[in-house]
């Protein structure tokens, strides 16, 4: 395996895959942020094989594993020589229609990966807000950080869900990114998106079990609406067995657009 | 064979691509919208885009689509 340097490296690596490929397959698609912030850290490592490429990226304790494969078959093959598969703790996912992951499910199988969690995208389309009731939500500061940090870890999959480190937050309530709701400072509720143009993704929405049922969400999901009046397209991944949290996102308009995240953990990961 | 901006119309079909210089910037496409939409380009076109030329600035609007697919041996 060898650390990636540059962006360059990445795109040397892929396009020695897609070359002539059959049916080129990925579950690659860093912003270029995001990318460059990676290899900056040191959390990208490269390993490649024949008609596939295999990027780590370090994670906590475990590793996100993403793929470029020539075919669901080079894939497989790719996989099943990669020595680290069997000595480290890896996640990954496959991003698209149901209808249209099987093969890349079939692939991932079995080389030892089992199903974890399974995401499903929905969206809402430009439909007008009304004002809400609840308790005043403001952007996230500074001193916030551990706390939303630590909602976020108790709230949602460390595996699937692609959780913030601590860099990541301080940089998302440095660019108010973040809004939350506070109880005599302790904190209620959080919301963390990212918005580029005309499109906003909302990462993670969380109240505090204790201060549920509250109107605290609500605040958090005006405001974030509010301030997002120009934005056409708004996003977010929810797990699907989260009948709960699908509910209070279709109360805000949002519904399944059709876009599947399946993420797979290998056999190093405890059930 | 589909123009770009009916390919673009697919992938989105909420936006106005032709009110936009800049895709990326204005969050017309994400990141796997790219990807989607570079195999839709390659289908459609019967081209390979390389993998080093998918980059945002080739994806800004019509006409940067277009440059690519050009430089990618495709007949617009």
């Amino acid at each position: 395996m060898t650390l990636i340097q540059s962006p360059a490296d990445v795109f040397a690596a892929v396009q020695k895959v897609k070359a002539g490929a059959s049916a080129f397959c990925t579950n690659f698609f860093p912003v270029e942020s995001k990318l460059q912030g990676w290899i900056a850290r040191q959390e990208l490592s490269v390993e490649p094989a024949a008609g596939a490429v295999f990027i780590f990226r370090n994670d906590r304790d475990f590793r996100h594993l993403y793929f470029c494969a020539a075919n669901p078959g080079a894939l497989e093959q790719g996989m099943a020589a990669l020595p680290d598969l069997k000595t480290m703790r890896l996640a990954t996912d496959l991003v698209g229609k149901d209808s249209t992951l099987d093969p890349l499910l079939a692939a991932l199988e079995k080389n030892g990966f089992r199903r974890h969690l399974r995401l499903q995208r929905l969206a809402r389309i430009d439909r007008p807000e009304t004002a809400g009731n609840g308790p005043a939500a403001g952007f996230a500061e500074k001193a916030d950080c551990p706390a939303i940090l630590e909602l976020i870890e108790s709230s949602f999959d460390r595996y699937g869900e692609q959780l913030p480190l601590p860099y990541e937050m301080e940089a998302a309530i440095a660019g108010r990114q973040a809004l939350t709701v506070k109880r005599d400072d302790e904190l209620a509720g959080m919301l963390f998106f990212e918005t580029q143009g005309k499109a906003s993704t909302v990462r993670f929405w969380a109240v505090a079990e204790k201060f549920r049922a509250r109107g605290v969400g609500s605040a958090l999901m005006h405001q974030y609406f509010q301030i997002h009046a120009a934005v056409k397209r708004f996003t977010l991944w929810v797990d699907a067995r989260n009948e709960n949290a699908i509910q209070k996102y279709r109360h805000y308009g949002y519904a399944p657009d059709g876009l599947i995240d399946h993420v797979l953990v290998n056999e190093m990961i405890p059930a | 064979m589909k123009s770009v901006v009916e390919i673009l119309r697919e992938i989105r079909p909420e936006f106005d691509f032709t009110a936009s210089s800049d895709f990326i910037a204005d969050g017309l496409l994400d990141s796997f919208d790219m990807v989607t939409l570079v195999a839709a380009l390659d289908k459609n076109y019967g081209v390979s885009i390389p993998g080093t030329d998918i980059v945002p600035e080739n994806f800004q609007n019509r006409q940067t689509i277009e440059t690519l697919l050009r430089k990618c041996g495709a007949q617009l």
